[in-house]
């Protein structure tokens, strides 16, 4: 199936938690941090403090290079913010994070997407970003244009674009540059009918391409296509982890049976 | 008085190593902040009629209508005071800028710091780039008072002002990212640091001249970073070399900043992405 093992790329979370600040209205605010630090004593103690929630507890997860990992679990269950610290964008209360390879996060499409640059000089920009010369990405210009069906579109502001065109573009380029590690959140096709089944056909190409995939969905039929590993969290935990088929058929089961809701 | 602030602490960590490695890879990402900091100046460019026009002409209008009114105001040759307001103002429009712009640096790039692991300073750099550029087109209509009252500076004093530049940039770098780091933590930086920098104005010898001073007073003033700041860039403009206490003041603050740079940046950079 994929080609090029050349680069070994692992994942390896030991005991992994993350504790996710949430500060109250007045901990963002210099001078009452400041009155309240002098007079020693606040009125409103809520507004004052800074909360914790736990959002990853006590996760680990190992992942080599052939490793093609889905993650599921209800809204607030710790997906996004997994997906995170594999970025490297959280890093973790406890445990120990370690990742070896090039990574490439498709957390949000429009990363580096300036409304008023045109089509071309964001494709620039978001090479530069994800690490490319400017030879690279002029050799990839053709290839996007093409794609996103936007050709001379592309010399116009981004802000003139109808929303879908601006996905198109958004999508084009995101998928462009190929990982070795691809994570991906929700991210499965946009655009209209056509364009969709044309981006899950590049999706699945560029997850072929990439060593270790980890993708976050609420769709357990794209997960049965793409992944053969899952991971199911719940409230931040670790509820199952094995075998596609083993943990939707658990997932499944624990959402049809309506005393043990999510 | 017991403390019910009911809230799991986090570890009180201090990581000097990726602190370390973000200030080496950001300076070796230039060409990201690099882009991004000319892509700011394009779209200021594209968003008004005058195009690369209008920033010098802005600063052009300001410096040729203030030196003429605050010159007969204080009636002082124009000989003396235009070279004096005109430089002085481009340093400060740049320290200013700098230092506002600073306390949304993280804030702005909020989208960025959620979705990829980009070094930190590179946000910093970024506006760097940006307020460098504006600096250089601003200083296009001092050009012509330096000529016209020969203030021609010598190879010595070409010399000096590079190291100036190079000085006070490492310094907005340092004190930017300080800036940064706070401004994303307390969201109400912007207009406390707005007003003090206008009173800061106010002291700095900028529209009235160090020389005017009694000595008292001018003794008083060298303590003022902003005037010592001030001093690196407009002293060589004005063909003068910047005083050895101009110099060591700046390099002392430049040291000094770093190293509480670094330990802020320790402490905090694993939270600023919580921040924003």
């Amino acid at each position: 199936m994929r080609f090029g093992y050349n680069s070994m790329s692992t994942i390896s979370l030991s005991q992994v938690s993350l504790d996710f600040p949430i500060y109250g209205a007045n901990t963002l605010s210099l001078k009452k941090s400041l009155i309240s630090l002098i007079t020693g004593r606040s009125v409103q103690q809520q507004e004052n403090s800074v909360h914790f929630i736990r959002a990853l507890e006590n996760v680990c997860l190992e992942l080599s290079s052939g490793d093609t990992l889905a993650l599921i679990g209800h809204n607030g269950a710790g997906k996004s913010t997994l997906l995170r610290v594999l970025s490297k964008i959280y890093t973790p209360s406890m445990g120990k994070v370690n990742v070896q390879g090039r990574i490439s996060s498709l957390l949000d499409l429009n990363l580096g997407i300036n409304s008023e640059s045109t089509g071309y000089e964001n494709i620039l920009l978001s090479g530069l970003l994800r690490g490319m010369s400017r030879n690279d990405i002029n050799a990839k210009k053709k290839g996007i244009a093409e794609f996103s069906e936007l050709e001379d579109y592309l010399a116009l502001p981004v802000r003139t674009y109808s929303s879908g065109m601006q996905l198109r573009l958004a999508f084009s380029i995101a998928t462009s540059f190929s990982p070795e590690i691809l994570l991906l959140d929700e991210v499965m096709g946009v655009g209209d009918a056509s364009f969709m089944q044309k981006s899950r056909q590049r999706l699945s190409e560029l997850v072929a391409q990439s060593d270790i995939v980890v993708f976050s969905s609420h769709s357990t039929e794209l997960v049965r296509n793409f992944c053969k590993k899952a991971l199911w969290l719940e409230k931040g935990h670790v509820k199952a982890f094995g075998l596609v088929d083993d943990v939707l058929k658990s997932y499944d089961a624990a959402n049809s049976n309506p005393k043990a809701h999510g | 008085m017991n403390t019910n602030t009911a809230s799991i602490s986090s570890p009180r960590t201090f990581q000097l190593g990726p602190a370390i490695s973000d200030l080496q890879q950001g300076l070796a990402a230039w060409r990201i902040w690099w882009a991004l900091g000319w892509q700011d100046i394009l779209l200021r460019y594209r968003r008004s009629q005058l195009g690369p026009l209008w920033i010098t002409l802005s600063t052009a209008i300001m410096i040729y209508s203030m030196g003429f009114l605050y010159g007969k105001l204080f009636k002082i040759d124009l000989a003396s005071y235009y070279p004096y307001l005109a430089t002085g103002l481009i340093s400060w429009t740049f320290i200013s800028s700098v230092i506002n712009e600073a306390n949304e640096a993280f804030v702005e790039n909020a989208g960025f710091i959620r979705q990829t692991c980009l070094p930190f300073s590179i946000y910093i750099l970024r506006l760097l780039t940006r307020n460098f550029i504006i600096f250089l087109h601003n200083f296009l209509p001092v050009l012509p008072i330096l000529i016209y009252y020969k203030l021609a500076p010598t190879a010595l004093g070409v010399l000096y002002l590079l190291f100036g530049l190079m000085l006070l940039l490492s310094i907005g770098y340092i004190f930017g990212f300080l800036l940064a780091i706070l401004g994303s933590r307390f969201r109400d930086m912007k207009p406390i640091v707005a007003s003090v920098v206008q009173i800061c104005f106010l002291i700095t010898p900028i529209l009235w001249q160090h020389s005017m001073l009694s000595p008292k007073f001018q003794a008083f003033t060298n303590f003022n970073p902003f005037f010592q700041l001030t001093q690196l860039i407009r002293a060589p403009l004005l063909g003068q070399i910047p005083s050895t206490l101009t110099i060591v003041y700046c390099l002392v603050l430049a040291l000094a900043g770093l190293a509480l740079m670094i330990v802020v940046l320790a402490r905090s950079r694993h939270r600023i992405a919580f921040w924003v």
